[in-house]
């Protein structure tokens, strides 16, 4: 009892760690109904093509109908079967490609006309059987390895096919679909390239905030108050005058060429409230204090469509570009107050244009190649509208008012696509 | 601006440095472990050696302009044999006739350099005079001899078709070596490599070269011995 158990623990070790080992596995291509031929030199091991066929059917429900059958056209070949013998000594642990390169010319050339068709070589030393797989793209074996020899017949086919033949299968083309591939134009070479163009109106919000940074890199922005109509302690940022966390709208239209590369045109608009301090007295006669943010930008435009099915393709695209920006006052005080305080008169003014940049990446899913809902996020600043050369006293200048005013954002559009 | 242009001058440099070629002259199969001791079968000795700039050859040595190639050629072959017999005892001879028929075929050492040569055929293992099946067979290529001759002139597939001439000197004997260790039982190469020996020249006679052939003769050993990962 006790052998027993011992040799039934010893079969089990020996199951695992012995039961397959793959040498290399430079992928193939495995085709859908494909023929499998297996080439068998030194008749160590009888396969049968029927079983091992049902076993593949089995293992890989991607692979369709293979047909198997035994490639006596190569056992029959003295230059194959020199070669298959080689092999057969060949296979060893540890051994990469290159080094069961064939060689011979007749081989390389054998190998070469195989035409989609799977050559599985098959050896059986000692306990295992060597397995290696060769299509017609190299003269060396694709995937080789070995798995441990089982008197079981279907189980043995059930591992071969399982550790060699599971991947997913591809349909192979028909000869007249690969003449009308080989002939059809290339669409990078026509001469007007194809355009794909859109108009879109979205919703979006945007915010000083970026996600995944630290708050301490905008909390004196955010929290600063605006007191007597111009004082903050820095006003290097737009957002320590105005609320940074707002709605916007945003229209825009776009094109890309050859499905790859355009340019779009973005108009957007927001409503900031100034930050008034409530406690500070000098703001009871005023009724209102906003700014409407106008913004009209160009960005180049990089994306790439992936055609999910008939109906739906998705379009991830990264966006680039510059931006002017106009800050539009609109300041009322109460009906009752004849003439605004001195404050009033000399409260803060903003520069009449921003100049920026705006980068960031989005997606557009456009259903029946016309209706589509876009997906946006970026982040986008404000500076100076034009540059001097720095002179010696630039220290001393006075800083510009939201030269350095920088948000994110996140959009919604929907837009309608059409193509030329 | 100095700052920006050792920068740049820097990025230069290391551009260069980095583009030039390093090259890789040797190439060991995983399964070479074990060195040949002191049986060794060569094959390929008796039609290995090629001499160039016989002209000076000829004129240094005294020996006709007609006969130096045959006359040093055949010298150095059977002088090689010895050396090899005297560093593996049981040394046997193949003549290279055993692979008159194959066709020339490249081996890669690295990006740009290939080994020319005839191997024995997959699956066909080569018998010596007596019909036995010698385990490893040491395959000579090709051995150049000449003057300060650089082998990445002959073996850089980028270089070799260069036609412009250098100026010949004569400082120094040089020989470049490609040889293969054949693993005979499975046909495989073992070992591959290119060296190149030198020797600097006083005043060059036949026993120069003599010495020259010993030279390659430790150094193919010593390779050997080298290339076996344990």
């Amino acid at each position: 009892m006790k052998k027993l158990l011992f040799f039934l623990l010893v079969g089990l070790l020996a199951g695992f760690t012995n039961a397959r080992d793959v040498y290399f596995n430079s992928h193939y291509t495995l085709w859908k109904d494909g023929d499998i031929l297996i080439w068998n030199v030194d008749k160590s091991i009888t396969i049968d093509p029927k079983e091992f066929c049902l076993s593949l059917k089995r293992n890989n429900s991607s692979i369709g109908d293979p047909k198997c059958r035994v490639f006596g056209e190569w056992e029959r070949d003295s230059v194959a079967h020199r070669y298959g013998k080689w092999l057969g000594y060949n296979l060893e642990p540890n051994t990469k490609a290159e080094h069961l390169k064939a060689r011979h010319p007749a081989m390389i050339a054998k190998i070469q006309a195989l035409e989609d068709k799977i050559v599985m070589f098959v050896s059986k030393t000692d306990n295992v059987v060597k397995l290696a797989l060769f299509d017609e793209i190299a003269s060396t074996p694709k995937v080789a390895g070995t798995v441990a020899y089982n008197n079981d017949q279907v189980a043995l086919y059930d591992d071969m096919a399982n550790s060699f033949f599971d991947l997913p299968a591809k349909r192979r083309l028909t000869k007249k679909e690969r003449e009308k591939l080989a002939t059809e134009p290339d669409e990078y070479y026509k001469e007007t390239p194809k355009f794909n163009g859109w108009i879109g109106v979205g919703l979006g919000y945007s915010q000083a905030k970026i996600p995944l940074t630290p708050d301490n890199w905008y909390r004196s922005h955010i929290d600063s108050k605006v007191r007597r109509y111009r004082v903050t302690k820095d006003s290097t940022s737009l957002w320590n005058f105005i609320d940074d966390s707002d709605p916007f709208l945003n229209i825009y239209a776009g094109g890309t060429w050859y499905g790859f590369i355009g340019a779009e045109i973005i108009y957007r608009l927001a409503k900031h409230t100034v930050k008034t301090d409530n406690k500070d007295t000098s703001y009871d006669e005023l009724d209102h204090w906003y700014f409407y943010q106008h913004e009209i930008g160009l960005s180049i435009h990089l994306s790439k469509t992936f055609p999910m099915n008939r109906w739906l393709d998705i379009t991830p695209f990264i966006f680039l570009g510059f931006q002017y920006s106009f800050f539009v006052e609109d300041i009322d005080v109460e009906d009752d107050i004849e003439k605004p305080s001195a404050a009033y008169e000399k409260r803060v003014k903003f520069e009449d244009v921003y100049k920026g940049a705006l980068v960031g990446f989005g997606s557009q899913f456009v259903f029946a190649k016309h209706y589509g809902i876009s997906l946006r996020t970026g982040v986008s600043s404000r500076g100076r509208d034009t540059y001097s050369d720095p002179s010696p006293d630039a220290a001393a200048e006075p800083t510009t008012i939201g030269g350095s005013t920088i948000d994110c954002f996140i959009s919604l559009g929907l837009e309608y696509h059409w193509i030329l | 601006m100095g700052r920006f242009f050792l920068v740049i001058s820097l990025v230069m440099a290391a551009l260069l440095s980095g583009c030039a070629p390093h090259y890789q002259w040797t190439r060991s199969h995983p399964a070479y472990k074990i060195p040949p001791r002191d049986e060794l079968t060569v094959i390929g000795v008796d039609k290995a050696f090629v001499l160039v700039r016989s002209a000076w050859f000829a004129k240094k040595l005294g020996i006709s302009t007609d006969s130096i190639q045959t006359k040093v050629t055949s010298d150095c072959s059977r002088l090689l044999a010895e050396e090899l017999k005297k560093r593996y005892s049981r040394l046997k001879m193949v003549p290279s006739s055993k692979l008159d028929g194959l066709p020339e075929e490249s081996l890669k050492l690295d990006q740009r350099i290939f080994i020319k040569g005839k191997f024995p055929e997959q699956g066909v293992a080569v018998t010596d005079s007596s019909g036995n099946i010698p385990k490893n067979i040491l395959i000579i290529h090709e051995i150049i001899l000449g003057t300060d001759l650089n082998r990445e002139n002959y073996f850089d597939y980028a270089l070799i078709h260069n036609e412009s001439t250098e100026k010949k000197t004569s400082n120094k004997l040089t020989a470049i070596v490609s040889y293969t260790l054949w693993d005979n039982e499975r046909q495989r190469s073992l070992y591959s490599a290119v060296d190149q020996i030198e020797k600097p020249i006083e005043k060059i006679s036949m026993s120069d070269i003599e010495v020259l052939v010993g030279d390659i003769a430790t150094q193919i050993q010593r390779e050997l011995d080298i290339g076996a990962a344990p």
